[in-house]
């Protein structure tokens, strides 16, 4: 068992190094729609730092919508998702080790490059661990319902997707910018850091166990 | 007593079956129809043309006897929703498939009519059309909700699974939502403080409580007659050449 999820998490790190468009592809969208707003808002310093952790965390959401599709998508294609759902044990450390995998290639770089707006939107340097503690808590629980909806909208390519992530995301993204703007405003962000986690924590299994559920249907 | 709950459970059983379905609905449709106009046509009837004016708002206020109905309606409608989700999860009853396809359209406009209402409210009360106000947010996510609902039924060709996809999403959303109002409470009072405040419920008079309670009763039996007619056009669609179908 514990095996076999190790080799599928290395068969998954190496699909992901051999396609470099699913993880490039989030990088290059992110830095793109971060540099559109100081040009259609404005390039005011001041203005910007105000505006930065909202603007942070919206490309962030967005650029994570861009990896959705790839998570059952190939396994679903060659066929690979039908013998682990014939082998039933090992379906939920599948789904785990996908929904992780797929953080680790869309997510943390982003995460990383996102230390690149105390330069470009002028936030203030202080409040940058805060921000970015505040999206390496956010963003697992963006990735579960990603992996929902890639789930769900499984061999389509829709607007199913963003349809289904963002109405959920909403509270993560209130939650992540208030921690940082709480903090620039001289208050305690921890409340907002243990609010995350703790969605983070209740959405977990639940998600988890409503994606195998919606990959099922395909195999009805 | 237990015998009641027999009948009751037969009756319950009784429901998940087309063809009985099918008729039972035939039936209690024009009643159902003819029940719901009363207390719509009473309650709106009287709001409009015989409560008295508001001492603050004028007679714009009248507008409350579509917008609270409406709104109470949109979110009633949801809980129900989940109800039938976790049933179609659980028993794999078919009519609770056909019961979240038929309801989510209904949910929907009805979400709609509340946040166009609410807004023609605001507009001569507040002066604008739009605030970013908790309840009127949440209104919204809802609305999204349903949206994503019935966006995720086109998308699937295999009926069966697309009742299950839709039950999965409509279970997540329902665990999602009371998290999307309780932060979008924080974020309210983070961002901006209390200016205006949506409940004052407790000044109603009875003048004007009376047919607002008529009236809500009257879209709940509202809802109720278009997702009966709704659920029996599903069905249709579904069994159309099935021969019980055809022998009717």
């Amino acid at each position: 068992m514990n095996n076999i999820s190790k080799r599928v998490f290395m068969k998954e790190l190496v699909s992901y190094k051999k396609r470099s468009s699913t993880y490039l592809s989030p990088i290059v969208f992110f830095l793109i729609t971060l540099s559109l707003y100081p040009l259609a808002l404005s390039n005011d310093p001041n203005d910007l730092a105000l505006l930065a952790p909202g603007i942070t965390w919206i490309c962030v959401l967005l650029s994570t919508l861009l990896s959705i599709q790839n998570i059952f998508n190939e396994d679903y294609e060659d066929g690979s998702l039908d013998i682990f759902f014939s082998l039933r044990s090992t379906t939920l450390s599948l789904v785990l080790i996908k929904i992780l995998v797929n953080w680790i290639f869309s997510s943390l770089p982003i995460i990383i490059l996102s230390s690149t707006v105390v330069f470009l939107l002028f936030l203030p340097p202080e409040s940058l661990t805060i921000l970015l503690i505040s999206l390496l808590l956010g963003t697992p629980v963006i990735s579960l319902f990603g992996a929902l909806a890639g789930a769900l909208s499984l061999g389509k390519s829709s607007i199913l997707g963003p349809a289904i992530v963002l109405p959920l995301s909403l509270p993560v993204l209130i939650l992540g910018t208030a921690s940082v703007s709480s903090f620039l405003n001289g208050e305690d962000p921890t409340f907002y850091f243990l609010l995350l986690l703790a969605i983070f924590i209740f959405l977990l299994p639940l998600i988890c166990y409503a994606c195998i559920g919606a990959l099922r249907l395909h195999y009805e | 007593m237990s015998k009641i709950l027999k009948k009751f459970i037969t009756f319950y059983h009784k429901l998940g079956s087309y063809p009985w379905f099918y008729k039972f609905s035939g039936i209690a449709i024009p009643y159902v129809a003819f029940i719901s106009l009363i207390p719509l046509f009473i309650g709106l009837g009287w709001g409009i043309f015989y409560s008295p004016t508001d001492y603050k708002q004028g007679d714009v206020y009248r507008i409350i006897y579509m917008h609270v109905p409406a709104a109470s309606v949109s979110q009633s409608i949801y809980y129900t929703m989940t109800i039938a989700a976790i049933v179609s999860m659980i028993w794999r009853m078919k009519m609770a498939g056909i019961f979240i396809k038929s309801m989510a359209p209904i949910g929907a406009s009805f979400t709609f009519l509340a946040l166009i209402s609410g807004s023609i409210w605001g507009q001569p009360t507040w002066g604008t059309w739009w605030i970013w106000d908790a309840r009127l947010t949440s209104t919204l996510v809802l609305f999204i909700f349903y949206i994503a609902i019935i966006s995720l039924y086109s998308s699937f060709s295999e009926k069966k699974s697309a009742d299950q996809a839709v039950s999965i999403l409509t279970l997540v959303g329902a665990v999602n939502l009371p998290i999307i109002k309780k932060s979008v409470d924080w974020w309210n009072t983070l961002h901006q403080p209390s200016s205006i405040k949506l409940t004052e419920s407790s000044t109603i008079s009875l003048e004007m409580l009376y047919p607002l309670l008529l009236s809500i009763i009257g879209f709940y039996l509202i809802v109720l007659l278009s997702g009966l007619m709704a659920m029996r056009a599903e069905i249709a669609k579904r069994e159309i050449n099935k021969e019980w179908f055809k022998s009717l």
